[in-house]
């Protein structure tokens, strides 16, 4: 006898009268983990009899665990499945293939009622990436702001990044990041990150403190290095590509400016983006790390999606901005013994803001593959 | 290995839960779609939530019991979507007093239909399944999907009343069965 479901097999249902609704990520996710929930519940009943049995043993284990300050639970079911994505919704599409190359952490640290598990980390040899879960029993308000640090041991200088979304009204979901200026890129990263203060600025900067904190050791993803030679230069700024770096889910872009005397006697500062796209005509999306240097002569690097397998050639825009210091946009202070002291804006004829674009700089990637 | 286009049917047949995943970014849009169609008349966002949850999970449960390709695929959880979405109307709509009357007034009660409200859906298959496969169709398209007689004679290519000949013909044979059933009989 057929069932309703081999039964349906044979009914040729005519799809295109449905209609597809909108959905975001956060449905999605939400579906996700009813379905896993209701799937390992089912498992779960079926065999008991085995969780007994691991239950004794563990009964044995956990005497000789208490005491570590390393609450790490298996088993628990994130709440979001693949934060990178679902923090980047679908924007950028920057984040599409962190999940499948990072490491699943899952370690969790409890402090005044709220539970922080660090979901996933991936190193890229340049920029660690964190995701995070926030399980508290009281809200939180739309957008909590944490006290924290990323610190990757050995690295003087560094830049990061945080971004933290509400799920609902006990769970909260965030990505940080971290990128080591100052040296080459690395194979291994020691890492600790820790939470001291969690602000509420929903409820008059209330302040939650706490300790929650973690340490790990990442090893970087795997990558290629390219270096390459292309740089571009129009009236007085020099843009150089100097190495890029290939890694399985993204690739990243390391340059340089140099600015000429007449513009820096003009102007109080000169920024460079880049934009990238190959010969198949794709277009890449990138989120820039920070830089370093002296505000005309610069340090750069970003971090741009994966890149299409097929694409043999890279062509790379920079884009310069010459940028006026005002006192609305810009201020800066020496530290002295009596207290921070602050610097005048030195005058420049450069006013407001000018833009302009560099010729394109073409980076022939052939044979990358074949390079090994 | 990776979920991807050419392996999830496959993998969700192994019963991988990135399959699932993978069907669930790819088909929400699709079966919260038909979910709502079908259940907006009864303004209650937790009964569609909750029947989007249980067709997954159908699909996840039966997914062996699928035969044929991505296209083929679609097809059936499009099938799965409607009859779950209509047999959510009809469980929750006939538990209000209020939608009762209006039910009877848009939507003739059969005795199939109240086999299918009621209970013992299994019974219901099993007499479906002895019928020829020409009005096995019929029979699943009429009162598992809810199409339009009109639209069943396009699909099948028989006239209208050829099909609603059919239906009375199989009424008469269920009608008998059931009534075998009510006394107890036994079908098999």
């Amino acid at each position: 006898m057929k069932d309703i479901y081999e039964l349906l097999n044979d009914i040729d249902i005519d799809e295109t009268e449905f209609e597809e609704i909108e959905v975001d990520e956060l449905e999605k996710a939400r579906v996700k983990k009813a379905l896993k929930k209701s799937i390992r519940q089912k498992k779960k009943r079926m065999g008991w009899k085995k969780n007994v049995a691991a239950a004794a043993i563990l009964c044995g284990l956990s005497v000789t665990t208490i005491g570590l300050t390393f609450p790490a639970y298996a088993g628990s079911i994130p709440v979001i499945g693949d934060i990178f994505r679902f923090l980047d919704n679908g924007r950028t599409g920057l984040y599409d293939d962190y999940k499948e190359y990072s490491t699943e952490i899952n370690m969790t640290d409890e402090s005044n009622g709220i539970r922080v598990t660090l979901n996933d980390a991936i190193f890229d040899g340049k920029t660690i990436s964190l995701t995070y879960s926030i399980e508290s029993e009281q809200d939180l308000g739309d957008q909590p702001i944490l006290e924290d640090f990323l610190e990757i041991k050995g690295v003087s200088s560094q830049s990061g990044s945080a971004h933290i979304s509400k799920v609902d009204d006990h769970n909260y979901v965030g990505i940080v990041t971290a990128t080591n200026l100052d040296r080459d890129q690395e194979d291994v990263a020691k890492i600790k990150w820790g939470i001291d203060r969690i602000t509420l600025p929903d409820q008059q900067y209330k302040e939650i403190k706490g300790s929650w904190k973690f340490a790990l050791a990442l090893d970087a993803t795997e990558r290629k290095d390219f270096i390459s030679e292309g740089s571009s230069e129009l009236a007085g700024v020099k843009v150089n590509i100097g190495k890029i770096s290939f890694t399985p889910m993204s690739f990243i872009v390391y340059y340089d400016q140099i600015i000429s005397k007449e513009v820096r006697d003009k102007w109080h500062a000169v920024d460079v983006e880049i934009e990238i796209r190959d010969d198949l005509g794709n277009s890449y999306s990138g989120e820039g790390n920070g830089g370093s240097g002296d505000g005309y002569n610069m340090n750069w690097s970003k971090t741009f999606e994966k890149l299409d397998e097929n694409a043999s050639k890279l062509i790379i825009t920079p884009q310069i901005m010459l940028r006026e210091h005002t006192p609305d946009n810009f201020g800066s202070v020496e530290i002295t013994k009596d207290g921070p002291k602050e610097i005048p804006i030195p005058e420049k004829p450069g006013k407001g803001k000018e833009e302009f674009v560099l010729e394109d700089i073409v980076i022939d990637i052939n044979g990358l593959s074949t390079e090994e | 290995m990776k979920c991807n286009e050419n392996n999830y049917i496959q993998r969700l047949q192994r019963q991988k839960e990135d399959a699932l995943e993978f069907i669930v970014d790819k088909y929400l849009p699709l079966i919260k779609g038909i979910a709502y169609k079908i259940l907006s008349p009864l303004q209650n966002d937790g009964i569609i939530e909750e029947c989007v949850n249980d067709i997954f999970l159908s699909i996840w449960n039966h997914s062996k019991k699928f035969q044929g390709d991505a296209i083929d695929f679609r097809k059936w959880i499009c099938a799965i979507a409607k009859f779950k979405a209509i047999d959510y109307y009809r469980r929750t709509s006939n538990g209000k007093e209020f939608s009762r009357d209006i039910i009877e007034e848009t939507v003739e009660k059969s005795a199939e239909d109240e086999l299918v409200i009621l209970e013992d859906k299994t019974e219901l298959i099993r007499l479906i399944n002895q019928l020829e496969p020409v009005d096995r169709k019929i029979f699943i398209m009429k009162f598992y999907l809810g199409l339009k007689t009109e639209d069943i004679s396009k699909k099948l290519g028989l006239t209208e009343s050829a099909i609603s000949n059919r239906i009375y013909r199989g009424k008469k044979k269920l009608h008998t069965k059931a009534a075998n059933l009510d006394f107890g009989g036994s079908l098999v």
